[in-house]
């Protein structure tokens, strides 16, 4: 099977008809699931940075405002994921194709490869340097914004 | 009305304006900006009213969150004001036409106001400043009001492509 045969048959699935051949707001209605899931990974992650930082909470302990905000960051990527699968199920081959797209996909790899090689080691380890700190930071923001320039350029290119 | 359209279809034509609807580029980024400034600003008052609400960083002081995500909040939305004034400049005729951008300003205006409230009344009384454990019921009324308000500007904000007049 060639991929453009893989994308016809995603396209004419009934999953993808159904959220195709609806009302139109159905896929606004996943656009803003997507956004609100984005919304709350970014501002998570920018939250345990500025702790990471020193620049919020610099009294409270690292553990605990990662782990309550880190679960905020699962539960956004959650929501994109699904929303974003959803959408891609709907229309694969307007997608596959879209050099935005593709640029999206391998920026969200790198980001979550960040997140688990760095990011999460700096946020759990009190003794982590605050130069290794700060490069981890800028790094994993970097890469999460990226993704949402990309993304928000889909639609455009 | 007319003569608002009329302005806006005059703001439309200028020379930026033009000059970002027809750039390949410009439009897009623009509007990343706006999704990334909008996550930071907007984002963060999340977290704070989820705070107020009092189901995330129950620990830590309802002054210290207000206080130390204030420069980030304000930051990030005048990123959202820069790049959201640059993108109606764009298409400001198509969006006072769309139902979707009036409640968006109007879900805007009462958030606003309901921030104002919580910080000049309700974050002046006591038992806020003293960072009592038990806050008043107002301080989470108030967090549920800001998540309300601006969970809707966000929708209203993307139903405008959607909803065109």
């Amino acid at each position: 099977m060639t991929t453009f045969e893989v994308l016809t048959w995603i396209q004419d699935s009934a999953l993808a008809h159904a959220i195709s051949k609806t009302d139109h707001l159905v896929g606004a209605g996943l656009q803003i699931i997507h956004v609100m899931g984005l919304v709350a990974l970014l501002a998570s992650l920018v939250l345990i940075s500025l702790h990471v930082l020193g620049l919020a909470f610099k009294q409270q302990p690292t553990s605990e405002i990662a782990r309550e905000s880190t679960r905020l960051v699962w539960l956004g990527l959650f929501l994109t994921a699904l929303s974003g699968t959803l959408m891609f199920v709907a229309t694969p081959k307007l997608y596959f194709y879209n050099p935005a797209f593709q640029l999206k996909m391998g920026l969200l790899l790198l980001a979550i490869v960040v997140q688990l090689a760095l990011f999460r080691r700096t946020a759990s380890n009190t003794t982590a340097t605050p130069a290794f700190a700060r490069v981890s930071v800028g790094i994993s923001l970097a890469a999460w914004f990226s993704v949402a320039m990309a993304g928000r350029m889909i639609g455009f290119i | 009305m007319s003569v608002i359209l009329a302005l806006a279809e005059q703001i439309e034509a200028s020379a930026i304006g033009v000059a970002i609807a027809e750039s390949r580029y410009a439009y897009p980024v623009i509007e990343g900006l706006h999704l990334i400034g909008l996550s930071i600003s907007v984002g963060l008052i999340f977290l704070t009213d989820l705070r107020l609400m009092n189901v995330f960083l129950k620990r830590v002081p309802v002054t210290d969150v207000l206080r130390h995500l204030r420069p980030y909040v304000i930051g990030g939305f005048i990123a959202v004001f820069i790049s959201g004034g640059l993108l109606f400049w764009s298409a400001a005729a198509r969006m006072l036409e769309s139902p979707a951008f009036i409640a968006k300003l109007i879900f805007i205006a009462l958030a606003g106001l309901n921030a104002l409230y919580f910080e000049f009344v309700i974050a002046q009384r006591a038992p806020v400043r003293e960072n009592h454990s038990l806050l008043p019921t107002s301080v989470r009324y108030a967090g549920m009001a800001s998540f309300g308000l601006w969970t809707l500007v966000v929708v209203c904000g993307r139903l405008i492509p959607y909803l065109p007049a």
